[in-house]
């Protein structure tokens, strides 16, 4: 009895002295300002500004060693020198024929690899076992074996890069497949799909947003490796094969010549490319399937 | 319009009627015992674990018999044996321990720091558009820098040593921990926010209590990139400078062992690293899975 709270009732009163309460214009129209502000590019862009002010003041006044920092303007400069002059964009190139080489070769793999893991529960085992253990396996880790199986040259780094695609492109591949509704697989039976024409029509449509991301997976793989590699043994593989080096080789060799401000040049253009490939080409195929279909928001 | 009901009208298969028929010898149809008890083989077979370690073995046989058989340089490609028996010694008798220790030391310390930043980056993200925007930028432009590309920067910066390495982890892990925490918080429903909010929750308390256990399954996502770009880097980092910080990594192993020819040893480096990986990637991540979000129905 004494657990239950006592009711209080109290005495009914009226305010009075409230007058008019004051409201503001709830619907204010915004200035021109805020309205700009409000546009997400625009934020981006100030921020992006600001960054490099920021750095261009920092390396001024603080004077540090050009050796250290470089100024943005010094860096501006490189990259528009390297352009012209030292074919950088011809670097950016080779770097990418290597690259585009490889994945499509690891693609074909990991395609071969995944098909047979669906259609049998043998293959199933073997892809894995193989993606447990090797999927943890840095594929730089594989160079000096590349370079030894291949010698210097091109084809050690696409061995290298067949690597780093190939696992998680099949893991994330036949995971999306496992997880393929019954429903849409006993659809697919139905209308009396099998063999190849079931994976192409129901299986890859069905499991796309996880292929997708392995794809994304390996190139985000593919291309770290390329540029280790090329750091790496970049100089002997430019020495053999003559085309010149890649990127990874234009910052290395920046580096060892102390041409601080074409090392930043080189980084730039290592952004550049990975930007373009990761918010423009995927965000380009995201937005044609995955997003179209409705399978994925945003 | 009528041509083209017409047109669907022909189109359609003619209705074909079967003639009624009565089949007089059902008896005699034979199934077999359908609920037959499975050989021991077959069960065994059954067993995920035993037909794993079959093709492991099997891929070990592969490996020995082809190298024997064909009588393969050494130099190229050693006997799975070899191999093995060099793990073996450089792992109880060897210096290999020592290796793996400064490795793991290097990783640890690079990925707590990281994890660190990331976390101090993404609850400044939640209290401030500016920060939010801040991230989303940052993220966008350093995710996709390779960060063993800062390393010429990173030894010019911090010298040859650990460091450098360091930095560069920090690199490798902070972005793609930062973006996809970012982005988990960004994705936590406005209902599970009201909730927090009703009860009281604000500042850091709503941030742990709320926002980290609905966006857990993104963050955990996050951090295995982040594991995976990190122990990438550090091999990569450690194979190209390893030898200038000191006593060196496992990829200097490895390094060390293919500059020596002794390619034994280049595999059993190898053998090691794809055992560290395993173990962090399916031991470790796995049960921390299974511990929250699988455990928590948030994913399967």
């Amino acid at each position: 009895m004494s657990n239950t709270a006592t009711i209080t009732i109290r005495p009914e009163f009226e305010a009075d002295g409230i007058g008019k309460a004051k409201t503001d214009d709830v619907a204010r129209k915004l200035t021109l300002f805020e309205r700009i502000l409000e546009m997400h590019g625009v934020r981006k862009l100030t921020i992006l500004v600001l960054l490099i002010v920021a750095w261009e003041v920092y390396t001024r006044w603080s004077e540090v060693s050009a050796y250290i920092l470089p100024t943005f303007s010094a860096t501006a400069a490189a990259l528009y020198e390297a352009i012209i002059q030292e074919q950088l964009l011809w670097m950016v190139w080779n770097s990418l024929t290597v690259l585009v080489a490889g994945y499509v070769i690891g693609l074909i793999i990991a395609t071969i690899l995944t098909t047979a893991a669906t259609t049998t529960r043998f293959g199933n085992d073997i892809l894995s076992t193989l993606t447990a253990m090797l999927n943890p396996l840095p594929a730089i880790a594989l160079l000096p074996l590349a370079l030894l199986w291949f010698g210097l040259g091109v084809d050690a780094i696409i061995f290298t890069l067949l690597h780093s695609v190939i696992w998680p492109v099949a893991l994330n591949a036949h995971v999306g497949f496992m997880s393929v509704s019954e429903t849409q697989r006993m659809v697919g039976r139905n209308y009396g799909l099998r063999g190849l024409v079931y994976v192409a029509k129901l299986l890859v449509p069905a499991a796309f947003p996880q292929i997708l991301m392995g794809l994304k997976i390996g190139w985000a793989y593919a291309w770290r490796t390329l540029i280790a590699a090329e750091l790496v043994f970049g100089g002997s593989i430019s020495d053999t094969s003559g085309g010149g080096g890649g990127l990874g080789w234009f910052v290395f060799s920046s580096q060892m010549d102390l041409r601080i401000a074409h090392v930043f040049a080189g980084l730039f253009m290592v952004i550049l490319v990975g930007v373009v490939v990761e918010s423009v080409v995927f965000n380009a195929i995201e937005n044609r399937t995955v997003r179209r279909w409705g399978m994925q928001a945003r | 319009m009528n041509a083209q009901q017409k047109n669907q009208k022909s189109s359609l298969p003619e209705l074909v009627i079967r003639p009624e028929f009565e089949v007089s010898s059902l008896e005699q149809a034979q199934t077999g015992d359908v609920a037959r008890k499975l050989s021991v083989v077959e069960r065994i077979w059954n067993i995920d674990a035993v037909r794993k370690a079959t093709i492991l073995i099997g891929l070990a046989a592969v490996w020995q018999a082809y190298t024997v058989g064909f009588n393969v340089e050494p130099l190229m490609m050693p006997t799975f044996w070899s191999s093995f028996t060099r793990l073996y010694n450089d792992l109880f008798f060897g210096d290999l321990p020592a290796r793996i220790w400064f490795s793991v030391q290097v990783l640890i310390i690079g990925y707590s720091i990281g994890m660190a930043i990331a976390a101090a980056l993404t609850l400044w993200g939640q209290a401030a558009r500016f920060g939010s925007d801040l991230i989303s930028m940052a993220a966008a432009m350093f995710n996709p820098l390779p960060a063993i590309a800062l390393l010429p920067l990173a030894m010019l910066w911090f010298g040859l040593g650990t460091a450098s390495l360091v930095f560069v982890l920090i690199h490798a892990v902070l972005w793609p921990v930062a973006l996809s925490t970012h982005s988990g918080f960004e994705g936590v429903s406005q209902t599970l926010r009201m909730i927090g909010r009703n009860y009281g929750l604000h500042g850091i308390g709503y941030v742990l209590k709320i926002l980290v256990p609905a966006a857990l399954p993104s963050i955990l996502a996050g951090m295995k990139i982040g594991w995976a770009f990190a122990w990438r880097t550090l091999i990569g980092a450690e194979l190209v400078f390893g030898a200038s910080s000191g006593s060196g990594g496992l990829g200097w192993y490895i390094f060390e062992n293919s500059q020596n020819l002794e390619t034994d040893g280049v595999f059993a480096g190898l053998f090691m690293v794809i055992l560290i990986g395993f173990v962090v990637e399916n031991v470790l991540f796995r049960n921390v899975e299974k511990r929250t979000v699988n455990r928590w129905g948030m994913q399967r």
